[in-house]
């Protein structure tokens, strides 16, 4: 599903997820306290190239990855770009629309540009995290990371159960749809309903039969399971400080050129 | 005659243009990764605290009188994954994404359903890219705590004066999946400014598809009473 699948192919999946974790939340916060469009784009770069250089992704995937919050982030650019002003402002373009100019300012665009490229860097760090850790290593550096116990369980059966639903889910859709349950409106709303409440029973059920097995096969209350075993990763940790550092130089020539 | 025809074209297209807007608001829902400065990120985060830590404390007491209940809890936080993965029909041909707020919040209450948020939020960011790390403590509040309350609250009040079960579920459905969609304006244009054009935006956009869902949630509803009323009364004690 989605990330996971690029994930558990990647050449950095035997890594320790903790520095995996750490050199995305580093370049993360660094790119977003930075709040400037060329550390932006240069974070979107290093993590680009991290992915397919070090994860061995390829960069097809990486762009098709890219796109999916796009929409989102233009939607959301575009609406602070436009906006109304005063008779007289100077603006870049603009329609003249009952007595005030809607349009764009160089201002304006300059800061939605800014806070494009500061997201933009973002996703590229929290898609080295998606595309290089499964979620089941996720969930033990959580451990690690003093989680409390019980909701790094439900998180690892909540993720289990996903898998499980989606597939009830898709195969209720190809039978209501083969049966023509999806023509018009209103029979969609009913198809949906009926799938959804569904999937809902057989969740409900299943869970039931589950917790049964569990028990039979003494169960006394938590799950657990042994750990892979990890390289340590210790060379990702000079290659956070490179990336935070490249970032922090970027920033200051950028306030340099601009002094 | 021909002046007629050139209107009507014109409001054609605007109107086009407008349901053109609907298909975006799939995943509009959720704000994208790094749209929201650090110290708004963090406080939005820090906002969210005490709801999860009560939310927690719900669940572990729940799980320590009836152990099922952690495996029925994860699959509940699985189902409103699901749930939000499929797509609804809106009135404009167009489809979205279900937000499963009005549902959640019926079904499971508030407070459990703040902490399986907090899990089927942080797998959409990591799995389906929507949403974000630095924004979950946002998202969070929009659509795990502020959303699911006023929806429970409208339920629970609707049931208190007799409404019919289904009026009180399409309005707590309908009402929590535009409240969600407000509070995502807010947080975008304390922000940024612009609220009023973020939610003019939504309120286009968002008004069938809170309908849409209203709708969904009372076929859902009417089904699960006529065939699992031993689950519902279960939930009633989960």
């Amino acid at each position: 599903m989605g990330t996971d699948r690029y994930a558990y192919q990647s050449r950095l999946r035997r890594v320790s997820p903790l520095p995996k974790l750490l050199l995305t939340a580093v370049a993360m916060l660094v790119c977003l306290c930075c709040d400037s469009i060329p550390v932006g784009l240069a974070t979107l770069a290093a993590m680009g190239a991290l992915v397919t250089a070090l994860g061995g992704l390829s960069p097809r995937v990486f762009l098709h990855f890219l796109k999916i919050p796009l929409v989102f982030m233009v939607v959301g650019c575009l609406t602070m770009v436009v906006g109304s002003y005063p008779p007289g402002t100077p603006v870049l373009a603009a329609l003249p629309v009952g007595g005030r100019l809607w349009g764009v300012t160089a201002e304006g665009l300059l800061l939605g540009g800014r806070i494009f490229c500061k997201a933009l860097g973002a996703i590229g760090c929290m898609y080295f995290l998606a595309l290089n850790t499964p979620v089941t290593d996720l969930t033990i550096a959580l451990e690690r990371l003093h989680v409390p116990r019980l909701m790094v369980e439900l998180m690892e059966l909540i993720y289990r159960f996903i898998f499980v639903l989606s597939d009830t889910a898709a195969h209720i859709r190809v039978a209501q749809e083969s049966r023509l349950g999806y023509r018009g409106w209103r029979c969609s709303l009913t198809s949906l309903g009926a799938l959804a409440s569904m999937v809902f029973l057989r969740a409900w059920r299943k869970a039931d039969r589950i917790y049964t097995a569990l028990e039979s096969r003494g169960y006394t209350g938590s799950l657990s399971t042994l750990t892979d075993s990890y390289r340590p990763g210790w060379g990702l940790l000079p290659l956070t400080a490179l990336v935070a550092a490249g970032q922090v130089g970027i920033w200051l020539l950028e306030r340099m050129a601009a002094a | 005659m021909k002046q007629t025809t050139v209107r009507t074209a014109r409001a054609m297209a605007l109107l086009i243009a407008l349901l053109g807007l609907t298909t975006m608001s799939a995943s509009a829902m959720h704000i994208a990764e790094g749209m929201l400065p650090v110290p708004w990120a963090i406080g939005w985060g820090a906002v969210c605290v005490p709801f999860v830590v009560a939310g927690f404390f719900a669940i572990k007491k729940k799980v320590e009188q009836a152990p099922r209940a952690k495996i029925l809890l994860a699959m509940c936080g699985a189902f409103a994954f699901v749930l939000s993965a499929l797509k609804i029909p809106s009135v404009s041909g167009s489809c979205s994404h279900p937000t499963g707020v009005g549902l959640g919040a019926i079904l499971f209450g508030p407070l459990v359903m703040t902490v399986l948020g907090l899990i089927v939020l942080l797998f959409q960011a990591l799995l389906l890219a929507h949403g974000g790390l630095t924004t979950l403590g946002a998202n969070l509040f929009s659509m795990a705590i502020a959303g699911p309350i006023l929806a429970w609250a409208v339920y629970q009040l609707l049931r208190r004066v007799k409404a019919p079960a289904a009026v009180a579920v399409f309005a707590a459905a309908a009402l929590g999946d535009l409240f969600t969609y407000v509070v995502t304006s807010v947080q975008l244009g304390v922000v940024i400014g612009g609220m009023v054009k973020f939610l003019t935006i939504f309120a286009v956009t968002q008004i069938p598809l809170a309908i849409a869902e209203g709708l969904l949630t009372v076929v859902i509803f009417n089904v699960l009473e006529k065939y699992s009323r031993d689950e519902l009364r279960q939930l009633a004690v989960l």
